[in-house]
């Protein structure tokens, strides 16, 4: 081994879009028919889909058993060519690690990659996101020619870091993330190597997920494989790669012509997050999407730097991967999800800023900054397909995250580590016509599952208190957000559990509101030390919260020493009957209050998912406050002595910008934010895009 | 109507009917379908006779009748003297979906664990994708999630709480009960789901809430209400699937349960003495009185099923992939080793996920009415399907208003149906409409001739249904290439040789009885009924690393469900002797969520080493399917679930061989040729066409030839030939293999 450093390779991380043609793909991509390569195209997905499938099946951690599974084939160079999933982005990003595999293993005499081989990997800097996302591919031979490679991505709950259940809120380098390995060769001749599971296995607080999460991955890579060979010996192989790569060829061409249709422009959107992992902390990602022609270029410059000593940093590829979800779920939902859709796009990504991350900085909290960047690509993708496409100019589902994460023991001493189903019992975006869906899953996770209470508590020691629609939890409008879910969690059954939260948009709403809609509310925990609901429970006289809004309401009778924290807790020893309190959000809303149907307004009072101060102070609504019935006289008169009033508060706008650019943050909270204000250089004056 | 009259006249050549005064019972099968009620009568010495009637969706009980009727002229006699003689009438019901999907239920009140109210809104979130395509799910910005069965408003939360173990952490508490009952009763609630967490584990607060509303609302009163319990109905973990089994269950309870107490009273007026039978779908049929109603679900399919089985023990196959080409929808079923499994996947029921046990006959969107149309973001690629033209309007050769081309217009341009014998003459087709549309709309915008984008759009169905039957197949854990294709559904026998290949089956078995699969299935089927129980027990822990002997724990719930069971087909009339108990267990490694079923060798455990050996079946039977390198002994086996089948023995249906005639079909079932297109670049072909009811037990055809029968046309490729079996199953045989153009 001559020429490897043992450091990180900055070069392959950059080729996200599809490689160069070989002469060998290009000369077989000609020969494929218009109608081999339909038939064709819908194998490759029911292939893709049976390798999902099968990993759902055979894993066992929170990720897996809910569905947040990508499966994919991918080309011999590495290019992600057919996936079924609805977690684009760790398809997409599953490619780095493999074309890691093609330019440093394939031909590396100590290694090699052989029929029978089988790959691992979750270092961040390859897979994009965390450490907690891990993935396996095995390479497809054929005649002796590596064909393509085969492989599964997906979220395993634990990875040995400082803190249990796969991220490290309080990280401060890499090195307290836990285990982290660039792509090594995880089996050989069909079997896997049993000391390198056991050695996986022992950097983790729950070796045996670890190992089952392991094994779904390759026994669908497995099947997947076969599947693969039975195609290449019927159609031969040189129908195969050159159809394969033709799937990225039209692709890309579709995608182009697709970003044609919209109209030109630059549509910006700066998002911020309020926290540094668990202390509270201001930064920006700072986006704008340039549109012209049959390209789209994402702009990030003038983000925040690189976020020393703290996990809210992301990888530029990570960056890309969330983009993805966007489009393949959202812009380009009718085309083939591969890598093929980054043809229509470029990138600019500020050196040593918090979406390049660079150096030993930790990435732990990547998650978070990802969704952040995704509000905004949210916000911008509906502006600038409100006139081509005005159907898809949506709201952004909720872009937060709340969700416990905890380890230790079970209730029959298993080990545990890993985070709660409710990652996917998020809101969707208002539409143009319709509310968003009321708990609708995740939006980098479609088709995810939050999961039955009683599947959770069949092997988690948890008890929980109530869990259901969360009031007021959506951003307003002409059509509301999604409602998110509240659920309460008591330890049970166990003498203790480390817990704690992750997650962000505490102090100031993580997703916006398009068009005149509102933002979904921030969310945060509560945590009651020795609280007596357990008591309250056993006695059962009096009622008790049922719904997250009761647990802070004056006549709450839970007792306890009571803290509220950022949404981003830090892990602490729960005991049991100790309680915890989350509130995911849900979407943001779309278009003016004041058009809201009122008997919509009335609906959701009657089902609960808003409160009475929503109806009167932002709908504007008149009503009888017994039976619900609208006067809507009075209701449009209200509704216009609103509109009179806001022309009045009316200002020229630049009146509005002299006072706006006298204000100041606390200096404390641009510890970390960058320079403020900006230096006023505009998109059009940034270096040009990169175009790699 | 005589539908397979050859079929008829050679099962029967020798025997005739009822008037004959053979005084035989026999069994009858009623299938309704979106356009025919099917019927078929078989009797133990071997006879069978067929009818189809329009169903008439206004009553099914008109149609039902109207189809008694014919049948009983198909048997020489009349309704009272064929019901006379008939043990059972076994009805393949769609009365409880129609009401599902019509949205005719009753105004229900779900009473559930407080602080849960809104579990079955949330439907683990991803109910808005339920029941969709795969293409809707995609489309992210314009999901929905389906309207509910039950209103936000009519769903009250007790204050009982209950853990893992079915520990009660809060006990329910009358007053609260009475005050939430109220509610729901003042709110119009016409019957209550209950449906409290950890149930299956400890029924107690169930049922006590239940005493409590029929202590308040007694039977006697007018006000009495039906109450449905989640541990009665489903009693297994996963409370949004629990509570959508019971709530489905009682919503089309009260609609079931008059329209066929009505349809029992006309029997009885017209002369049947007997109780009406279900067909469930667990694969098994049970007298209506003793039927939960949510088990019809998908009754027809499944039927078939059985249908396609017994057919498949006659003609030597027990490997057999069932499949039903009609109209809009291809219906995809798995016979492995002569055997009908449930699997280990999760039924939805109109858009809600359930949990009722049942034979899975997966649907894809894909028939002669499945439009053919060009995708423009992809740079005109041909697309055929999902969207369909379904019997109305229908494709444009219907010429009944349909504009877009379909898979059946592109079979007619390819020349392979007759124009004028389509459906036995009853629907003329019109060449130059499915032409024209073709031209039009595929043709033109590819650059191609007609027949060329005809030819395309039946290889790509073609394909896509192959490759879905194999992915169905293969996710059961069994070769596709080694089974036998059984084609059945209208179109089935036109595209069995295209879609064939794709599955890697070489051979294809087109049953004489495939036009009435589901009524024969219905007739055939063994009385039988499943009761299954969630229950934790540890085979192997992964914290000692070693297997536990949980014998007695084990063996208490075989013997509660084998009690139920017993019981169950006792009142059905049935002596024990006579019933027959399997036992399915769902096991899983460690922490996973999903389980895979095991047949337990034997019913109740005598020593830990019997215990020990559930455990390493499982790992054999992991192993076969999803590769030794997955198992996982180490990581723990756990039991989470018992499933015990009990089925009584009944005769079985043997219809008789006729025997073979010579390998050249009779002169007078070659009917003449006609142009038929096999490939593009060769254009039409003079093709022989024959006549399927002149053909003989034995006789052979090569392809390329076409064969007309009254509900199907056999399009036989070249490379295949077709021979007529001794029960006149159509027998499609390729050599060598063919594989995919």
């Amino acid at each position: 081994m001559s020429a490897f450093s043992y450091s990180r390779d900055f070069e392959v991380v950059q080729r996200m879009r599809p490689e160069p043609a070989t002469a060998a793909e290009c000369a077989a991509q000609a020969l494929v028919g218009d109608l081999d390569f339909d038939i064709f195209k819908h194998k490759m997905h029911m292939i893709a889909l049976e390798g999902k499938e099968t990993t759902m099946k055979l894993g066992a951690s929170t990720a897996m058993r809910w569905g947040d599974v990508a499966f994919g084939v991918f080309t011999a160079q590495g290019d992600l060519a057919v996936c079924a999933t609805g977690i684009y982005h760790h398809a997409v990003l599953g490619q780095i690690p493999i074309k890691y595999v093609v330019k440093h293993w394939v031909r590396e005499p100590s290694v090699r990659a052989r029929e029978g081989d089988a790959f691992f990997y979750n270092d961040p800097f390859y897979g994009g996101v965390h450490n907690a996302d891990m993935g396996l591919a095995v390479p497809v031979f054929h005649g002796g020619e590596l064909v393509c490679f085969v492989g599964a991505a997906v979220h395993t709950g634990e990875c040995g870091g400082a803190e249990p259940g796969g991220t490290s809120p309080l990280a401060r380098t890499q090195y307290e993330e836990g285990l982290r390995v660039p792509p090594i060769k995880i089996g050989e001749d069909f079997r896997l190597k049993e000391d390198l599971l056991n050695m996986l296995a022992a950097m983790t607080r729950d070796p045996r997920t670890m190992i089952l999460d392991i094994k779904a991955r390759l026994a669908a890579a497995r099947i997947a494989e076969r599947r693969v060979k039975d195609l290449i010996e019927a159609q031969g192989r040189e129908f195969f790669i050159g159809a394969l790569r033709k799937i990225l060829t039209v692709t890309g061409e579709a995608a182009r012509r697709r970003i044609a249709r919209l109209n030109d422009g630059i549509y910006r959107q700066p998002r911020f997050m309020d926290t540094v992992g668990t202390g509270a902390g201001l930064t920006r990602i700072n986006l704008a999407v340039i549109k012209k022609g049959d390209r789209i270029t994402l702009d990030l410059s003038g983000t925040s730097p690189l976020v020393a000593g703290k996990p809210v940093n992301s990888f530029f590829q990570g960056i890309i991967g969330l983009a993805m979800v966007y489009f393949c779920g959202w812009l380009f939902h009718d085309l083939p999800a591969n890598n093929g859709l980054l043809e229509a796009v470029d990138w600019r990504f500020p050196e040593d800023s918090m979406v390049n991350a660079g150096g030993e900085v930790s990435t732990s909290m990547a998650p978070v900054v990802q969704v952040c960047f995704t509000q905004g690509m949210f916000l911008c993708g509906a502006r600038m397909v409100y006139g081509a496409i005005p159907s898809h100019a949506v709201a952004a589902w909720f872009s937060g995250f709340a969700i416990p994460v905890y380890g230790g023991f079970n209730q029959f001493g298993d080990p545990i580590a890993d985070i709660s189903p409710e990652i996917n019992a998020t809101g969707a975006g208002a539409r143009p016509d319709m509310d968003g869906v009321d708990v609708a899953g995740a939006f980098f996770a479609t088709l995810s599952d939050c999961s039955d209470v009683e599947s959770t508590e069949a092997d988690r020691p948890f008890l929980y208190t109530f869990r259901n629609f969360f009031k007021n939890s959506y951003g307003h409008g002409r059509f509301r957000g999604g409602a998110g879910a509240g659920f309460g969690l008591m330890v049970h059954n166990v003498p203790g559990l480390a817990l704690g939260a992750m997650g962000a948009g505490a102090r100031f709403p993580m997703t916006l509101g398009v068009f005149g809609g509102y933002a979904s509310p921030p969310t945060f925990v509560q945590y009651v030390e020795g609280s007596n609901l357990g008591g309250l429970m056993a006695d059962n006289r009096a009622s008790r919260p049922g719904r997250l809004d009761d647990v802070y309401s004056d006549v709450n009778p839970e007792l306890g020493r009571r803290s509220l924290h950022d949404i981003a807790m830090a892990v602490q020893v729960f005991r049991t009957g100790d309680t915890i309190y989350f509130g995911v959000g849900g979407g943001g809303g779309y278009g003016d209050a004041l058009e809201r149907d009122p008997q919509a307004v009335m609906n959701d009072l009657r089902d609960n998912r808003m409160a009475r101060w929503a109806a009167r102070g932002i709908y504007h609504v008149v009503y009888d406050e017994a039976s619900l019935r609208v006067d809507h006289e009075a209701t449009a008169r209200k509704r216009q002595a609103v509109r009179d009033e806001r022309r009045q508060r009316g200002r020229r706008y630049s009146e509005f910008m002299r006072d706006w650019q006298q204000l100041r943050p606390p200096a404390q909270a641009l510890t970390y934010y960058g320079e403020y204000p900006d230096s006023g250089r505009s998109v059009e004056q940034a270096p040009a895009a990169v175009s790699l | 109507m005589e539908i397979l009259p050859g079929c008829v006249r050679s099962l029967h050549n020798c025997m005739d009917s009822l008037h004959e005064g053979v005084n035989t019972m026999m069994r009858i099968g009623v299938d309704v379908g979106g356009t025919f009620t099917d019927f078929c009568t078989v009797s133990d010495d071997g006879r069978m006779r067929v009818a189809k009637t329009p169903t008439t969706h206004y009553d099914l009980s008109v149609g039902f009748m109207k189809g008694l009727r014919q049948l009983a002229r198909e048997c020489g006699s009349d309704l009272k003297a064929l019901l006379e003689q008939a043990e059972s009438i076994r009805y393949s019901t769609t009365v409880g979906t129609n009401a599902l999907i019509e949205r005719t239920g009753p105004k229900l009140g779900l009473i559930t664990t407080a602080g849960f109210e809104d579990t079955i809104f949330i439907g683990r979130s991803r109910s808005w994708a339920d029941g969709g395509s795969v293409e809707a799910n995609r489309d992210l910005a314009r999901i929905v999630k389906p309207v509910p069965l039950i209103a936000p408003d009519m769903v009250v939360g007790v204050r009982a709480r209950m853990d893992y173990n079915g520990a009660v952490v809060a006990p329910l508490q009358r007053d609260d009960v009475l005050e939430q009952l109220q509610t729901l009763v003042d709110r119009g609630a016409m019957g209550f789901v209950v449906c409290l967490l950890w149930s299956f584990v400890n029924p107690v607060d169930e049922r006590e809430v239940k005493r409590i509303i029929e202590e308040e609302y007694p039977e006697d009163y007018l006000g009495a209400m039906p109450v449905f319990l989640s541990s009665d109905i489903s009693p297994k973990g996963g409370e949004y699937t629990r509570a959508m089994t019971s709530i489905v269950n009682a919503y089309i309870h009260s609609t079931m349960a008059d329209e066929l107490n009505k349809l029992g009273n006309e029997l009885r007026d017209a002369g049947f003495r007997r109780p009406l039978v279900l067909v469930h779908s667990t694969g098994g049929t049970k007298k209506m009185s003793r039927t939960r109603a949510v088990l019809t679900h998908s009754a027809g399919p499944v039927a078939g099923l059985y249908g396609a089985a017994l057919v498949g023990a006659t003609s030597g196959d027990n490997n057999i992939i069932f499949t039903d080409m009609g109209g809009t929808s291809f219906d995809i079923g798995v016979i492995a080793g002569g055997e009908i499994r449930l699997q280990d996947f999760i039924p939805v029921v109109d858009r809600w996920r359930t949990n009722i046990p049942s034979v899975e006959v997966k649907s894809i969107g894909a028939g002669g009415g499945s439009i053919a149309w060009i995708n423009r973001s992809l740079g005109n690629t041909l697309e055929v399907g999902p969207r369909s033209a379904g019997s109305m309007p229908g494709p444009a050769c219907y010429d009944q208003g349909g504009t877009e081309p379909t898979v059946t217009d592109a079979d007619l341009v390819l020349g392979y149906y007759n124009p004028d014998n389509y459906l036995g003459g009853t629907l003329q087709l019109e060449p130059d409409l499915a032409h024209a549309t073709i031209e039009e709309h595929i043709a033109r915008p590819l650059g191609i001739s007609a027949l060329e984008a005809a030819w395309r759009i039946r290889r790509l169905i073609d394909a896509k249904m192959g490759q879905e039957v194999f992915n169905e197949v293969a996710l059961k854990g069994h070769d596709p290439r080694r089974f036998t294709l059984f084609a059945g559904g209208g179109a089935g026998a036109a595209h069995a040789s295209g879609i064939a290949p794709h599955i890697g089956a070489g051979r294809v078995v087109v049953p004489a009885v495939a036009p009435v699969s589901g009524a024969f299935g219905a007739a055939t089927m063994k009385v039988s009924e499943l009761w299954e129980k969630s229950r934790r027990l540890r085979i192997f822990e992964w914290a000692s690393q070693r297997y536990l002997e949980d014998i007695e724990a084990f063996n208490s719930v075989v013997r509660e469900l084998a009690d139920l069971a017993v019981r169950d087909l006792r009142l059905e009339g049935y002596a024990e002797q006579s019933m027959h108990l399997d036992l399915d267990l769902e096991m899983r490694f460690g922490s996973q969520y999903n389980l895979t079923r095991i047949r337990a060798p034997r019913l109740y455990l005598e020593s830990a080493d019997d215990y020990r050996a559930l455990g390493e079946l499982f790992v054999i039977r992991y192993g076969e399917i999803y590769s030794p390198e997955a198992t996982f002994l180490v990581g723990g086996i756990n039991i989470e679930s018992f499933c015990l089948s009990a089925w009584v023995e009944a005769p079985l249906y043997a219809p008789a061989a006729a025997s073979l005639a010579g390998t050249e079909p009779p002169p007078a079932a070659h009917v003449g040729t006609r142009p038929a297109c096999w490939h593009p670049a060769r254009g039409f072909i003079d093709t022989p066409v024959y006549n399927f009811a002149g053909l003989q037990p034995g006789n052979v055809i090569a392809g390329a030839a076409i064969i007309e029968a009254r509900e199907t046309t056999y399009v036989i490729e070249p490379g295949w030939s077709f021979r007529l079996d001794s029960w006149r199953n159509g027998i499609l045989e390729s050599a060598p293999l063919q594989r995919p153009a």
